[in-house]
C-alpha cells in the first residue's frame, strides 16, 4: 500500500498531556470538564480510561486530538505527540492530516458514524483521497481483510449502506475506518457497547492483535471493568475531570488506592471474586455545576473523608510503582 | 428492474389521480350555476338549430350531450378525453381546447420551472450560509430576509414588482411573452426578447418561494451539522470539500418533499402572476376562461395544470428515491 506519510509517524507514538484544562459553556455557566490533567500515554501500550458517565473520558480523548468543538474550549495545557509536537498548536490542514492518519478514533456512538447516503466502500475511498492514498484498491482490499478478520463478509460490507448493517456491524465498520489508514494511535470510545458477548470478544481480540502487530498506542474508553482487566496494560481513573489514579492494570485493579477506584471496582463482583465485597458506589456522579471548587471533589462521597479534604485539593503522589494517586487518605489507609 | 416497476406503479397512480380530477372537472362544469351546457344547448336551439344539430354542436364543445343520463355523459366525456379531445372553446369559436391549452402551457411551465430553479438555487445557497454563519451578522440578515419574503403572498410580490418596474421605473416590458414584431423561432433576438419578458414573472415566482427554501435548508443544515457522522468525518480527516458534499446531500433531502408541494403552489400562483403581468400562460387562460364563461376551455386548462402538478410530483418523488438509498431499497 502506498501511503507516503505527510505526517511524521515515529514507531513509538507516546503522548504527554500536561495541565490540560477544558471547559464547556452551558446554560448554567462555564464548567471545567477537564481540570489540570497531566498524564502520559505510553507508546505501544493499551491504556484504559475508566470513570462514571460524565467523568470526562470522551472529552479527554477529544482534547488529545485537539478536536474540542463549541460549546467546548481548551483553556490551557499541552498535548505532546512524539515526533509531531504540541497537537494543541496545530490547526487547519496540519490538524486534518493528523486526524485519521495519526489518530484513529472510534466513536462512542459509532453506529452513526457514517454518511447514510453513501456506500461504505465509497466512504473509504473518500477517506483515502483525503489522505493522499494513491492506490485506493489496495485500501479497499485492506478494509476487506479487516472486515473479514472481524467476522464479517468483506464484499457485503463495502457495498452496503449504513442502514443495511446491524448495530454491531456498524461499530466494527467504525473500527475499520480507524485502522485502515494505519494510524499510530487508536482511540476507541466504548467500542463494544452495541455488541453481544461473542462479537465483543472477537472485536477485542482483533484490536489486541492489530495493536501488537503494528506496535500501536491504543486507548480504550469503557465502563466495563472486564474489558479493562482483559485488554489494558495501564488504567487511568477519571473523576469529575481529574485523574484520580493511574498505574499498571494489575496493580490498580488488585490494589486500588483511591477510594473512588475502590468503589468502582467493588461495584462489580466478577473482578474481585468476593461477593461480600460488592457494594455500589455511594452517592451520585458529580454534576459539573455543583462540584466543590475548594478541597477534594470526591469528598462528599468518600468513605475516608478527613478534615483536610474540605480545604485542600489533593496533589498526585506516586503509587503502583510508576503510577499516581490523588488522595489525602492514601498513606493512612493502604 | 425494481426501479422500472416503481415507475410503472407511480405512473399508474398518477393516471388514477388524473381520472379523479377529470371526474371533478366534469361535475364542476355540470354543477356550475346556470348549467352552462344546457344553456349553450338552449341558445343554439333558439338560434334555430334542430335539437340534433344543437346536440352535435354541444357535444363537440363539451364532449357530451346535455340530455343524456349523467353517467353516459361522463363516459362520453372520458372517452373523448382518452382521445385527447377536450372539446372546443366557446370564446375562441371553433378552436379546439387542446390546441389553445397546448400553445399556452409551455410558457407557464417554463416560467414556473425557471422561477422554481432560481429560487431553489438561491434559497439553498443562502440557507447553507445562514446555517454555517448563524451566529454572525450575515447569517442573521439572511434569516430575516428569508422570514420576511416567506411571509409575503405571491400576488403582493407580483403587484409590487409590476408597479416598481413597469410603472415607476419602466425598465421591463409588460404583457405578452415576447416582442410580437420578432419572428418566433430559434434566433437570438427572439430568445432575448422571451428572456426579457420573462424576467419579472420569473422573479415573482422566485422571490415568493425563496424564503421557504432558505428557511427549510437552514434548519436542515443545522440539524445535519449536529449529526455524529459529520464530526466522525472531520475526526477522520476527511477533506473539507468532501465533507461539505456529505452535509449538502444529507441536508437537501428533506427539501424534496417541499419541492413537490412547492410546484403545486407555484402552478396555483400562475393564476395571479400571469394575470398581473398579463402574460399568456395557463394561469391567465384559466382566469380569462372563467370570466368569459368558456367552460370547455376552463376545464381543459384546469385539467392540464393538474396533470402538470401530478407529473412533477412523480418526478420529485422519483428524484428523492434516487438520492436516498434508504427509500430506494425499501420500496
Ligand atoms: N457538548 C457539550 N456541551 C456541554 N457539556 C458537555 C458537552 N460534552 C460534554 N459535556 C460535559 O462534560 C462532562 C464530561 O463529558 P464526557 O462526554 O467527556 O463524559 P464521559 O466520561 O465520556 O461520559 P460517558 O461515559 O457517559 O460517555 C460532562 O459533565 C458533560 O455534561
Ligand atoms: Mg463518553
Amino acid at each position: 500500500m502506498s501511503l507516503h506519510d505527510p505526517v511524521p509517524a515515529p514507531e513509538d507514538a507516546g503522548i504527554q498531556i500536561r495541565n490540560l484544562t477544558v471547559s464547556y459553556d452551558t446554560d448554567r455557566g462555564r464548567f471545567h470538564a477537564l481540570n489540570d490533567v497531566t498524564l502520559d500515554i505510553r507508546p505501544r501500550h493499551i491504556t484504559g480510561f475508566i470513570g462514571e458517565s460524565g467523568s470526562g473520558k470522551t472529552t479527554l480523548a477529544m482534547a488529545m486530538m485537539n478536536a474540542i468543538h463549541n460549546p467546548g474550549r481548551i483553556d490551557g495545557g499541552s498535548v505532546l505527540l512524539e515526533g509531531a509536537g504540541d497537537v494543541l498548536r496545530l490547526k487547519g490542514e496540519e490538524l486534518r492530516r493528523l486526524h485519521g492518519r495519526y489518530f484513529g478514533f472510534v466513536f462512542q456512538a459509532s453506529s452513526n458514524s457514517l454518511n447514510p447516503l453513501k456506500r461504505i466502500g465509497a466512504q473509504l475511498m473518500d477517506l483515502g483521497r483525503s489522505h493522499g492514498v494513491t492506490d485506493l484498491r489496495a485500501l479497499l482490499r485492506e478494509a476487506k481483510t479487516l472486515a473479514e478478520r472481524m467476522g464479517m463478509d468483506g464484499d457485503r460490507v463495502l457495498t452496503s449502506y449504513q442502514h443495511e448493517l446491524s448495530g454491531g456491524m456498524r461499530q466494527r465498520v467504525g473500527i475499520i475506518f480507524a485502522l485502515v489508514l494505519k494510524a499510530r494511535v487508536i482511540i476507541l470510545d466504548e467500542p463494544t457497547t452495541a455488541l453481544d458477548m461473542l462479537s465483543q470478544q472477537a472485536v477485542l481480540e482483533i484490536v489486541r492483535t492489530i495493536h501488537q502487530e503494528r506496535g500501536l498506542t491504543t486507548v480504550i474508553i469503557t465502563h466495563d471493568m472486564g474489558v479493562v482487566a482483559e485488554m489494558a496494560d495501564r488504567v487511568v481513573v477519571l473523576y469529575a475531570g481529574r485523574v484520580v489514579e493511574e498505574g499498571p492494570t494489575q496493580s490498580v485493579l488488585r490494589h486500588p488506592r483511591h477510594p473512588y477506584t475502590r468503589g468502582l471496582i467493588h461495584a462489580i463482583p466478577r473482578i474481585t471474586g468476593n461477593l461480600h465485597d460488592v457494594e455500589p458506589l455511594q452517592g451520585t456522579p458529580p454534576d459539573l455545576a455543583t462540584i466543590p471548587t475548594i478541597g477534594c471533589v470526591f469528598r462528599e462521597r468518600c468513605p475516608i473523608r478527613a478534615p483536610i479534604c474540605d480545604t485542600v485539593a489533593p496533589t498526585p503522589t506516586s503509587a503502583h510503582g510508576d503510577g499516581i494517586v490523588t488522595c489525602h487518605g492514601v498513606d493512612q489507609h493502604d | 428492474m425494481q426501479l422500472a416497476r416503481r415507475i410503472v406503479v407511480r405512473l399508474f397512480g398518477g393516471a388514477i389521480m388524473v381520472l379523479v380530477v377529470a371526474i371533478f372537472t366534469f361535475f364542476l362544469v355540470r354543477l356550475m350555476p346556470g348549467n352552462p351546457v344546457a344553456a349553450e344547448y338552449n341558445t343554439l336551439i333558439m338560434r334555430g338549430m334542430t335539437p340534433v344539430q344543437a346536440a352535435d354542436e354541444v357535444r363537440v364543445m363539451y364532449g357530451y350531450i346535455p340530455h343524456e343520463p349523467l353517467i353516459d355523459q361522463y363516459f362520453h366525456y372520458l372517452w373523448q378525453l382518452l382521445h385527447f379531445n377536450l372539446g372546443q372553446s366557446i370564446s375562441y369559436e371553433g378552436v379546439s381546447v387542446l390546441h389553445i391549452v397546448l400553445s399556452d402551457a409551455p410558457w407557464t411551465i417554463v416560467l414556473v420551472l425557471l422561477g422554481l430553479i432560481t429560487s431553489f438555487i438561491l434559497g439553498v445557497t443562502a440557507g447553507v450560509i445562514a446555517a454555517v454563519k448563524r451566529s454572525s451578522g450575515i447569517g442573521n440578515v439572511l434569516t430575516v430576509s428569508g422570514s420576511l419574503l416567506h411571509g409575503i403572498p405571491q400576488f403582493v410580490v407580483a403587484l409590487l414588482l409590476a408597479f416598481l418596474f413597469t410603472t415607476l421605473w419602466p425598465i421591463f416590458p409588460f404583457g405578452a411573452p415576447y416582442n410580437a414584431s420578432l419572428t418566433a423561432g430559434f434566433n437570438l433576438p427572439f430568445i432575448g426578447s422571451v428572456a426579457y419578458h420573462a424576467i419579472l414573472p420569473v422573479s415573482a415566482y422566485a422571490i415568493s418561494s425563496y424564503g421557504g427554501w432558505m428557511l427549510t435548508m437552514k434548519s436542515s443544515v443545522i440539524s445535519v451539522l449536529g449529526d455524529d457522522f459529520v464530526l466522525a468525518a472531520e475526526l477522520r480527516g476527511v477533506k473539507p470539500r468532501i465533507r461539505f458534499g456529505y452535509i449538502a446531500r444529507n441536508a437537501i433531502l428533506p427539501l424534496f418533499t417541499v419541492f413537490a408541494l412547492s410546484l403545486g403552489f407555484m402552478f396555483g400562483g400562475s393564476l395571479f402572476i400571469e394575470n398581473i403581468f398579463d402574460y399568456n400562460g395557463l394561469g391567465n387562460l384559466l382566469v380569462t376562461s372563467i370570466s368569459n364563461r368558456d367552460y370547455p376551455l376552463m376545464s381543459g386548462a384546469f385539467l392540464f395544470i393538474t396533470i402538470a402538478v401530478i407529473l412533477s410530483n412523480i418526478v420529485a418523488d422519483f428524484l428523492y428515491s434516487v438520492v436516498d438509498p434508504r427509500i430506494r431499497r425499501s420500496t
